[in-house]
């Protein structure tokens, strides 16, 4: 411990304890000391405690704010319906301020000092990465919404479990397979991918330039930026100099934005236009571009609210009554979470052993509002995205065709008043 | 070559914005000797308030810098003399922390009044440009860079041509020597502070035109700006302009020329660069503590 005070040193040696206090309860927390995965069940009596770390502000705080809402609407539902294993749920949310750090210390955090019984994840693949390795260590199920990046997959994670239809790299599978069914005269012949410098979304638009690649699709710009990037009329200028056809755009949300922007400043509009995640923000996403400029964007969603699949009703019904409007895509994957949780830990029937839950996810197909979700041995889900389409200021589900909402597809981005 | 002219045109105004933001900083430094983390903060909420009084009441939000950059000096002002005073002539770590704390206090309060989604002002001109042969120029872009020069001329003649301006400048060059001749150094920190904050306020609003923001916005903010009045010479006017044009032009060069991914390092490696040659920085003057220390 600190040395005793000796005269006129007591500031020093206040200073050495709080320093000493302060470095022992980090190593604490790096070292999951008192872990909750062990005591989960000792308190029975109480509710499910189930932490969780969001992006609630910072760069990633539209999709954190979403999930946050998700979580909170399975949590009203579950609890309404007796709760899980006839204890009430309670959810222990903080906030990561979008940081790498942060939310490592979060995650330590509410395991080692919440001692919380379940876990769930976060946003992005950005901070899925740190967060999954911390539940991995301390032996905890950690179910996701977001971050299904393929780095996530190749760690030899036994505790992860992705709960989207696919991973990113095949998130714009079924958008680039139609494309390029297009007849001759209507598909792109050249491709531009400007992408965020993120795990999530270079995988993405990696994916997607794959396969048009192989179809003769032919790559005239391809660029990372970094996250920090505010300007993007460099970018556009640059891809206005190349004239693509197609421009798919990796993006979060900002960066879409700002690169949308750019492109009607610099009067460049390409045929066609794909975007990640910034189009199924919805009205945040009109707002940001214009609704004038949202005509004919596509992009890949995990969710529709008309989707007819188990239970999705009544979570757009709850979504409604508690928010108020549609939930966002984001909020639904977070749902998703809480669906497939839950049934592992109803389906286990205990939440003593962490490892079994585990296996029964590995085991077992889990009914979700996204469809029906299994995993492979490394967490990873193998079904596929909807398309989906800004039209007349509204999102449509336009592919695949069982799940369509319209049969008719714009041919190409019509901004407001492009040439 | 086309491409050459038109990429620095976009620097160049890129670089108008970061040096009126930047002049608020390198001002409070100059004279008080305080680093104001809270400044990109400050920036921020002069957007957000841009932002309702264009949603509210329709007031285009450049010209509405008539009636946010006032708003701003006020409570700049008042944060000074609530906050700020206090610890004034406090070693530089103590200002650098309560700043900071003062960032992030200002993040939460924005974040409750305004929400932390997205937030984007479009006013009719947002998506055009004024196009000359093949270059264009985006209008916004355009505007937000004349009104940059504009107060940053204003801000020039205030501190040349005026009696407060005299006062300013003595203040900063010799704080002892200023209050001899009857100069109330703690009267011109408060006016100094508040134009500072001002500067970052009009700026703000024309940030708020060109990006789309949230709150934490602010780190990205103050982490450009503070090397930019680093690179100009830390309490030099004329270095932070000149530091932060530079700024703007390596950015959109090397997003141009190199690669966007490197877009927002490579300003700064420029900054480690001359600050080995010039510690001091571009324009700034060394100090004889400065020699002392080496």
């Amino acid at each position: 411990m600190a040395p005793l005070p000796h005269p006129g040193g007591r500031v020093r040696a206040s200073v050495t304890l709080i320093a000493a206090v302060a470095a022992l309860s980090l190593a604490a927390s790096a070292c999951g000391i008192g872990g909750g995965g062990d005591e989960a069940g000792e308190q029975d009596a109480g509710p499910i405690t189930i932490g969780a770390s969001l992006p609630l502000t910072g760069e990633f705080s539209q999709p954190g704010q979403a999930a946050k809402e998700g979580y909170e609407v399975w949590q009203e539902m579950v609890n309404a319906e007796g709760g899980l294993l006839g204890r009430q749920v309670e959810l222990i949310i903080k906030d990561d301020a979008s940081n790498q750090n942060t939310i490592v210390a979060d995650y330590n955090a509410l395991i080692s000092q919440d001692n919380v019984d379940l876990l769930l994840g976060t946003f992005s693949s950005l901070l899925n990465l740190p967060a999954s390795a911390v539940a991995e260590r301390n032996q905890m199920l950690y179910v996701e919404p977001a971050g299904g990046s393929p780095e996530m997959f190749n760690r030899g994670f036994e505790y992860l479990f992705f709960t989207q239809q696919a991973p990113v790299d095949r998130q714009g599978q079924v958008f680039a397979e139609w494309l390029i069914s297009l007849p001759e005269d209507q598909r792109p012949k050249t491709a531009a991918y400007p992408t965020l410098d993120d795990p999530f979304a270079i995988p993405t638009s990696e994916g997607i330039e794959e396969i048009l690649v192989d179809a003769g699709i032919e790559t005239v710009y391809r660029e990372t930026y970094a996250i920090d990037t505010k300007n993007f009329d460099t970018i556009v200028n640059r891809l206005k100099a190349e004239q693509p056809d197609l421009v798919v755009n990796g993006a979060i949300f900002e960066d879409g934005i700002g690169l949308i922007r750019a492109m009607r400043k610099a009067g460049f509009a390409p045929g066609w236009l794909y975007q990640s995640t910034a189009p199924s923000l919805g009205d945040q996403y009109a707002e940001g571009i214009g609704p004038e400029n949202t005509e004919g964007v596509m992009f890949a969603i995990s969710h529709a609210p008309e989707a007819e699949t188990p239970g999705n009703e009544e979570f757009v019904a709850k979504y409604d009554e508690m928010l108020g409007g549609l939930p966002p895509e984001d909020a639904a994957d977070a749902f998703a979470s809480g669906q497939v949780l839950q049934a592992a830990v109803e389906g286990v029937g205990s939440i003593e052993d962490q490892a079994a839950l585990a296996d029964w996810l590995r085991e077992n197909e889990v009914e979700t509002i996204l469809g029906p979700l299994s995993w492979d041995e490394t967490g990873a889900t193998e079904g596929d995205f909807l398309v989906g389409q800004w039209q007349d200021g509204q999102v449509e589900y336009v592919l695949p065709e069982e799940a369509a909402t319209t049969d008719h597809i714009v041919m190409g981005w019509k901004p407001g008043d492009a040439n | 070559m086309e491409q050459l002219v038109q990429n620095l045109l976009l620097g160049l105004l890129l670089g108008g914005v970061y040096a009126l933001v930047a002049s608020g900083l390198t001002l409070i430094f100059g004279v008080m000797r305080v680093i104001n983390i809270a400044h990109g903060a400050f920036l921020i909420l002069a957007g957000f308030v841009s932002y309702t009084a264009w949603t509210w009441l329709g007031i285009d939000p450049l010209l509405g810098i008539l009636l946010t950059t006032p708003l701003i000096f006020a409570f700049g002002w008042l944060v000074y003399r609530l906050v700020v005073a206090p610890i004034r002539t406090a070693p530089m770590a103590s200002t650098v922390l309560l700043t900071f704390g003062l960032a992030l206090v200002l993040e939460a309060v924005m974040g409750f009044v305004w929400g932390n989604n997205s937030t984007s002002i479009r006013p009719s001109y947002v998506d055009e440009s004024f196009t000359i042969g093949e270059l264009f120029l985006p209008k916004s872009q355009v505007y937000g860079g004349l009104l940059a020069i504009v107060v940053l001329g204003g801000l020039y003649v205030l501190l040349t041509r005026t009696w407060i301006g005299r006062a300013i400048r003595a203040a900063a060059s010799n704080p002892t020597g200023a209050e001899l001749v009857g100069i109330r150094i703690s009267a011109v920190a408060a006016l100094v502070f508040a134009i500072g904050i001002a500067t970052a306020g009009a700026g703000g609003a024309i940030a708020a035109v060109l990006y789309p923001f949230v709150p934490g916005s602010h780190y990205l903010w103050i982490a450009r700006v503070l090397a930019i009045v680093v690179l100009g010479g830390m309490g030099s006017m004329g270095g932070a302009v000149l530091g932060a044009v530079m700024f703007g032009v390596a950015e959109t060069m090397t997003s141009a020329y190199v690669s966007p991914a490197w877009a927002t390092a490579v300003p700064y490696a420029i900054m480690f660069a001359v600050l080995l040659a010039r510690p001091q920085g571009l324009l700034g003057s060394r100090l004889r503590e400065d020699v002392v220390a080496t």
